[in-house]
């Protein structure tokens, strides 16, 4: 009794705290974007550049890179939302409910493992190089966000809702439909956002199973010697992050449903 | 080779890397640990620096891992100062939230108690409001470690300790008898240290946490 | 429009522990209100929900207009039952029009019928259409709340009602509203109600028969609430209905239905202060009451004071409950104002005339 009380309090603050600092990020990230953006083109493009730097620091090559990564975390946030959200539903309905856990200790392990070794192991495994290589083993590692989310999002959903929506005569269908997953959506799209940051995170490690992306200029500048080519790479990550980050904040305020925003 | 033979053979490598991959995890926790709860102390009294301190590090925790290292090498040079640099810069967010979390939940006529029957500032921060926040403090350095031992597999990549190790060896060799044998053995290796640890960290809470104040 | 609900033998069973409703048979006659009351957990809830199938009876019939309801769909079935329930259980991502208009929606009522629908709703549960038709439910109070969740209820207008707990969760003064108003709704609809509450004085307020439900919803008493009030069935039903039930039968009496004195001195605002001294003087009393130009009750005025006019805090209307006109009496003092429908001057009741009210009460039951 007691404990749960406590509980409901500190999950009461944690949600003030994070709205807080949320909105701040909401105003501050944009601006950090752009000042990272604009400030380490205009660096790295007004140093004296050497031959090798110039294969890299030039603008076909730079948006190659940007695209490439692009490519990668949207081919895997529309893996995960795919795979995620409908297993998530399934796992919680009533005559599915008991196979739960074991999915949700796959996809734990999944998180837990590093995702460098599930990337290395699947291009070992598979043989496979370039864009899948990279966009499936970065799903498998993503999954599990937006899986525990989907789930927590239906489960806490008011029985007494579920029990109204049946009772006025919804088909368990249209019960799910109008009204568990609307009122899921908030959570689901926080996790598909923490999937989204993730993958842009990993996806810098595609360069080791030859998928490109941003993390090609911050391995070309490490194993070259040459810092400038490093610095561009991690910075455009880094600000890249940011960016799909700050989206995908603004997409939760967006697109939940209305009354309970 | 089969993975056991592999394993049998390599086993003193192997246990060495197991040892600083969990050593450099351990030590930047507590170091995380030890900044974070100062940063949290800090601010908790104050919304704005509560909202400032958890948006700083959770944009922290949004920049890719591999992209920090690379910042890194050219300041830190490679090896273990990067390693630790990156390790304790992500492992800040969930200690400094939890600790904002914990200080803030912890129930103001009780801090007004502690006041009343004369403990000073210090006495109700360390014996009254750490104490109770701790088991929050706890769960946030819990899920900081989690997420080190994954992070630190990276760190091999600026030649950081670790069984990391392994698993860019097993890149580098692709093609080669081993080279399979190697990934695996880093990567359920962190999998099997980082659920240790996680059993570990159950056993600090419940031998830590007042009985008062346990759950049911 | 209203159906005979008709329960045979019902009983409902959860694995192998002893049922939860055990050989329950009722029936509930059309267009009236019947209210299950009893602890919590005895099976009222599960009784009730078995009617709409959201509980599946282990065996037994339940029929709703003669119509057995095991033939039917669940789904179907439940969209000509009207459901509320505690806290009203709006969808809060809904807005109020479109929570009123689902089960409509459901039956696949055209655009236009929906929307003059829920404006009809809106205005038999008392909410301004204009003002609440677009708020989210959380942007209401817990009254408002509970009206539309009403209103959502009988939208498609069904013959039968189920009603758990509805006014549960909201404040008593707002809850005795609710009530005031669910019982107006109910002299116009006439539908066939069941309500389930843990609350015997809402039971004797709403119900036109009231079941006593024990452990396993065994039927201890059902009947009337003048009968079970003045004749409990046993121990357990006395128990329930605590103590005071004499006062609580006076609320199944009405101010209507009891006489009316007149005041020996009735004056008008027009009249001077010295005229109604001489007439308060020669009757031979102290306190006149004083009406306006259209005979509202103003004020009472004492023969010494002439020229003060003493407010009058409590009045009570024609079909106010004789409790309500005790409370009054218990505020003023001696006696309760009476006014009709335009709040013209009826008469006053008494406390003599309260005292023979429970006198008769105990007599004749």
């Amino acid at each position: 009794m007691t404990s749960t009380a406590v509980a409901t309090e500190r999950g009461a603050t944690e949600r003030e705290e994070t709205k807080k600092a949320s909105s701040l990020r909401m105003f501050a990230q944009p601006i950090v974007v752009v000042v990272l953006v604009v400030g380490v083109l205009v660096w790295a493009f007004t140093r004296d550049l050497d031959a090798i730097e110039k294969q890299s620091i030039n603008a076909p090559v730079l948006l190659d890179a940007v695209w490439d990564h692009l490519v990668i975390s949207f081919v895997v946030t529309a893996l995960v939302l795919i795979i995620a959200v409908p297993l998530g539903i399934v796992l919680t309905r009533q005559w599915a409910r008991a196979s739960a856990p074991v999915f949700l200790a796959i996809a734990t392990i999944g998180q837990a493992s590093p995702a460098i070794g599930i990337l290395v192991l699947f291009f070992l495994v598979s043989g496979w190089e370039g864009l899948w290589a990279a966009a499936l083993p970065i799903t498998f590692y993503t999954l599990l966000p937006v899986l525990r989310n989907t789930m927590v999002g239906l489960q806490q959903v008011d029985p007494a809702l579920v029990d109204a929506g049946r009772g006025i005569g919804m088909s368990a269908f249209a019960v799910l439909r109008r009204i568990e997953i609307p009122l899921a959506v908030p959570l689901i799209l926080a996790g598909l956002r923490t999937a989204l940051v993730h993958a842009v995170g990993v996806a810098t490690m595609a360069v080791f199973v030859n998928g490109g992306g941003l993390g090609l200029l911050i391995d070309t500048g490490y194993k070259l010697s040459r810092i400038t080519v490093l610095i561009t790479g991690s910075v455009l990550a880094v600000a890249l992050a940011l960016l799909v980050d700050w989206l995908g904040t603004v997409a939760e305020q967006y697109l939940g449903p209305k009354g309970i925003r | 080779m089969s993975f056991w033979d592999f394993v049998d053979d390599r086993w003193s490598r192997l246990l060495s890397e197991s040892l600083l991959h969990v050593s450099a995890v351990v030590q930047c926790t507590i170091i995380a640990a030890l900044l974070g709860v100062t940063v949290g102390v800090a601010v908790y009294r104050s919304p704005f620096g509560s909202a400032v301190a958890t948006a700083l590090t959770s944009a922290i925790l949004t920049i890719p891992s591999f992209a920090l290292l690379g910042l890194l090498i050219p300041v830190l040079g490679l090896g273990a100062p990067p390693t630790v640099a990156a390790l304790v810069l992500y492992g800040l967010l969930p200690i400094v939230r939890n600790t904002i979390v914990g200080l803030a939940g912890v129930d103001g006529a009780i801090t007004d108690a502690a006041r009343g029957i004369g403990m000073n500032r210090f006495g109700v921060l360390t014996r009254v409001e750490l104490r109770l926040a701790w088991p929050a403090i706890l769960a946030g350095m819990r899920v900081s470690t989690q997420m080190l031992m994954g992070i630190a597999a990276i760190a091999a990549y600026a030649r950081g300790p670790g069984l990391g190790v392994e698993i860019f060896a097993g890149l580098v060799r692709a093609g080669s008898a081993n080279a399979t044998n190697q990934a695996i053995a880093g990567t359920v290796g962190i999998v099997v240290l980082a659920l240790v640890l996680d059993g570990i960290f159950v056993l600090i809470g419940r031998y830590t946490t007042s009985r008062g104040i346990r759950g049911q | 429009m209203a159906s005979e609900i008709q329960l045979t033998d019902v009983t409902k069973r959860y694995g192998r522990r002893k049922p939860a409703v055990d050989n329950f048979s009722m029936t509930i006659p059309a267009g009236e209100i019947v209210v299950f009351v009893g602890p919590s957990g005895c099976g009222k809830t599960t009784t009730m929900r078995m009617i709409n199938r959201l509980i599946e009876p282990t065996s037994g019939t339940i029929t709703i207009g003669g119509e057995d309801t095991s033939t039917l769909d669940p789904d179907k079935l439940r969209r000509t039952i009207g459901y509320a329930i505690q806290q009203a259980g709006l969808f809060p991502h809904m807005t109020v029009a479109q929570n009123i208009g689902v089960v409509p929606g459901l039956l696949g009522w055209d655009r236009k019928k929906i929307a003059d629908r829920v404006e009809e709703m809106l205005d038999t549960v008392g909410l301004d259409a204009a003002e609440f038709h677009d708020r989210f439910p959380r942007q209401l109070s817990g009254g408002q709340q509970q009206r539309v969740g009403v209103a959502r209820a009988l939208a498609a207008d069904p013959p039968v009602l189920l009603m758990d707990e509805p006014f549960g969760a909201v404040d008593p003064i707002t809850r005795g509203n609710l009530q005031d108003e669910l019982m107006r709704l109910q002299g116009e609809l006439r539908k066939t109600i069941v309500f389930v509450t843990h609350d015997f004085d809402e039971a004797v307020k709403l119900g036109d028969r009231i079941a006593v439900l024990g452990e396993q919803s065994k039927i201890l008493q059902y009947d009337t609430p003048d009968v079970i009030l003045a004749n409990p069935a046993d121990d357990t039903v006395a128990g329930f209905v605590g103590a005071g039930a004499s006062l609580k039968q006076l609320t199944l009496r009405r101010v209507r239905d009891v006489e009316l004195v007149q005041p020996e001195v009735i004056v008008s605002t027009q009249d001077e202060p010295d005229e109604i001294r001489r007439r308060l003087t020669d009757a031979g009393r102290s306190y006149a009451l004083m009406l306006d130009a259209r005979r509202r009750p103003v004020a009472w005025v004492h023969v010494r004071e002439p020229r003060v006019r003493r407010p009058i805090r409590d009045m009570v209307a024609a079909e106010s409950t004789v409790q309500d006109a005790l409370e009054a009496i218990l505020t003023e003092g001696g006696n309760a104002v009476v006014t009709g429908a335009r709040g013209e001057f009826k008469g006053l009741v008494e406390i003599d005339t309260v005292m023979a009210v429970i006198r008769d009460l105990r007599e004749t039951v």
